[in-house]
């Protein structure tokens, strides 16, 4: 089978698992979500042997183009799933995250991202390649991952406000809970690998750490908003609302470093 | 004094300044930076001039943003240095709680009766606390026992050594700001170039562009000698992503180009009435070839790598990459121009010879070849030491602040008629539900000792 066919294969799976979880939201049966994770899981396989394979076939890190990179974020974010509602057993920010899922999976394949894997160019011929992307976005995963659990608190804090208890079980208040965790993952990763391999990289290629391309200043925004998050929080004690909202904007701003930056401002990072 | 001091101890002032950063930093991505004056007339009109005199230009390098980022390093030093007391007193010189009413209000808390003797209920406390890796703490009054137990204090510390780290990478961008410096080499194979301000000189030996096999270019790679008075060095390959290091000066493969003011071009002469005629030449730009068996030189009067007719019908270069080379050649019998025209490497049916005097020699030109240069960049950073530092404690902190967390514990143990009354709290700023579940199992197994 070839890459694009595994690929297909795990798109597919992922569909087939968030509708399990949508039927998991709508019947309140635990089951359906526990079949829709062990698709998922499997989907992940089908992507990673994909990725494995776009790496054999080109001969380079598979994130050197769009469509590579966005199937990347697709992969990392259901690891970041997995992971997350493994370690917390919350089963409903899932079914949401496979949406996002289904997103990057479907701009991925559109007709709009060419495909054809080509040859490196000399600037980006480096094992920072590798360490610079896969950290930085697995780091934007987990940022996902606390959007969605932001937008999850707004709403079932507006719920409980007016008396409705949540009949899953997931409080508002836990989902808060959830979502500092979430980005105490991600703002190390994120860290590591958008600002400090980004700046190792940048200075063995470029000869100069920082130049204050759109898009390394993007990442340092993007940055300061989790540092506003972090600090509000455990200094100022700012929690719920106020909390989600620095989390939500976070994540705008890292999707806007991810993509918007490569469409609406020019700037050395003219790769991918 | 006092006001200033507060301004800077001030959690909000910090969160102010952040926000401003973010509003800043953004406007200086949708602002091209560093253009020029009439560039940003035409694209913002009257407030062109407004925004360079407030320096929005070059946002990054203005006045008032790096006063903004100083104040901002001023604040988190301050905000640091303030909060770091404490915390050691309450690190180096914690102090045992002895009022069982204190530990019982904390949040995570118990207590219980064990059937053995305080002194033996001592010796299983410690046991069970040094068996979690807990530091102990102990003291002792009149039939009571109090401990403070602690571990992985270091992760108190986290936040101050990411701050630490963040003003170590602002110092290093300070210095590399003031005293770093890069600067573009231009070589040609074979040219050595001195280091002014330094006591070596480099020479290129060899500058290799290796392709793809779609044409694509590969890599660019140079071979450089660094000398010291006519006295080899050292000699090493750079290429893109691997630069040479000698003492602090790096140097980068940055570019390339070819010198098109001194190409050599290879030249077929054929002759329309003679299908066996073929004579092959190479013409250097400049001066007059001549063709052996014939009374004929030829001359090569003007060159262009990528040839192009702009607005005014003129010959231009569209690049420096041989796209479309194009030459200008003149024939001469003696002193007598007898041809001339453009000829073309991509396009011979486009060549074009215009003759004074009846001729049927036919020019086409199969080659080109010019001097390759490689441009290499070399820079001298200081700063860069600094910033590496700085990172490796952001990452540091980052971690002793996220997944390295205090744990803190309170016991007294209190005899009640030979047995022993328990009172423990404990607690945990950071993963506070994890510590409950590892207080409850100390306190049960401490509950099971008999």
């Amino acid at each position: 089978m070839s890459e694009s066919t595994i690929f297909m294969l795990a798109f597919i799976l992922y569909a087939l698992a968030a509708a399990f979880y949508f039927a998991f939201l709508y019947s309140k049966k635990e089951n359906p979500a526990g079949v829709g994770f062990t698709i998922a899981l499997i989907g992940l396989l089908f992507h990673t042997l994909a990725l494995v394979l776009r790496t054999v076939e080109s001969g380079h890190a598979p994130f050197t183009n769009m469509y590579e990179s966005l199937s990347f974020l697709a992969w990392a974010s259901i690891l970041a799933f997995l992971i997350i509602e493994g370690k917390y057993k919350v089963r409903r920010p899932g079914a949401y995250l496979l949406l996002i899922v289904i997103a990057l999976m479907a701009l991925a394949s559109s007709p709009l991202m060419p495909k054809e894997a080509t040859p490196l160019v000399p600037a980006l011929q480096s094992y920072w390649l590798w360490l610079h992307v896969s950290v930085t976005l697995l780091g934007e995963a987990f940022f996902a991952f606390a959007f969605i659990t932001s937008i999850m608190y707004l709403s079932a804090e507006a719920k409980e406000k007016k008396g409705k208890a949540p009949k899953s079980g997931l409080t508002a208040e836990k989902l808060d809970s959830i979502s500092y965790r979430t980005i105490a993952i991600g703002f190390p990763l994120f860290t590591l690998g958008g600002l400090v391999f980004g700046m190792v990289w940048a200075f063995k290629a470029w000869g100069t750490y920082w130049s204050w391309d759109p898009k390394e200043v993007w990442s340092l925004i993007t940055w300061f908003v989790f540092a506003l998050y972090l600090h509000t929080r455990i200094v100022m004690g700012w929690k719920g609302r106020r909390s989600a909202a620095i989390a939500i904007i976070g994540f705008l701003a890292a999707l806007f470093t991810y993509f918007g930056v490569n469409y609406l401002l020019a700037g050395l990072h003219s790769y991918a | 004094m006092k006001a200033l001091l507060n301004f800077f101890t001030s959690v909000r002032v910090a969160i102010t300044l952040l926000i401003i950063l973010i509003c800043a930093s953004t406007i200086g991505t949708f602002i091209p930076q560093e253009r020029s004056a009439s560039e940003y007339l035409v694209r913002y009109g009257q407030l062109g001039p407004l925004l360079q005199r407030l320096q929005f230009t070059k946002l990054y390098h203005s006045f008032w943003f790096i006063a903004l980022l100083l104040l901002f390093a001023l604040n988190i030093l301050i905000c640091t240095l303030v909060r770091l007391f404490p915390k050691f007193h309450r690190a180096f010189k914690p102090k045992i709680e002895t009022e069982p009413r204190n530990i019982l209000s904390l949040k995570i808390k118990d207590k219980f009766k064990v059937g053995l003797p305080p002194a033996e209920a001592r010796d299983e406390v410690k046991k069970e606390l040094s068996r979690r890796r807990y530091r102990l703490r102990a003291s002792e009054a009149e039939k009571r026992h109090f401990f403070y137990a602690r571990k992985k204090v270091l992760g108190w510390f986290g936040s101050d050594v990411v701050h630490l780290g963040i003003l170590i990478i602002l110092a290093g961008g300070i210095v590399s700001g003031l005293a770093g410096f890069r600067r573009d080499l231009t070589f040609v194979e074979n040219q050595t170039l001195p280091i002014s301000g330094a006591n070596f000189s480099v020479r290129l030996d060899k500058f290799i562009t290796e392709y793809y096999p779609d044409g694509s270019v590969k890599d660019w790679k140079s071979l450089l000698t660094i000398l010291d008075a006519g006295k080899t060095l050292s000699q090493r390959m750079i290429e893109v992503n691997h630069p040479l290091n000698h003492r602090g000066y790096i140097f980068y493969q940055s570019g390339y180009g070819w010198d098109w003011e001194h190409p050599s071009l290879e030249v077929w002469v054929k002759k329309k009435g003679d299908q066996a005629y073929l004579k092959k030449v190479w013409l250097k730009f400049g001066e007059k070839t001549a063709l052996g068996g014939e009374s004929l030189d030829l001359s090569v009067l003007q060159f262009i790598p990528d040839f192009v007719l702009d607005e005014k019908n003129q010959p231009t270069t569209r690049s420096l990459e041989p796209n479309n080379p194009a030459a200008f050649i003149e024939g001469w019998q003696g002193t007598e121009k007898i041809f001339s025209g453009w000829v073309f490497a991509k396009f011979p049916d486009f060549s074009r010879l215009h003759s004074a005097k009846e001729t049927d020699i036919s020019l086409e030109l199969k080659d080109v070849q010019a001097p390759s240069y490689s441009v290499i960049q070399m820079a001298k950073d200081p700063g860069v030491l600094l910033i590496w530092i700085g990172c490796g404690l952001l990452m540091g902190g980052l971690f002793l602040a996220f997944y390295w967390p205090t744990r803190e514990l309170k016991i007294i143990l209190e005899d009640s008629h030979g047995k022993t009354e328990v009172a423990a709290g404990g607690i945990a700023l950071k993963s506070r539900e994890a510590f409950q579940t590892e207080f409850e199992n100390i306190i049960n197994s401490l509950r099971k000792r008999k």
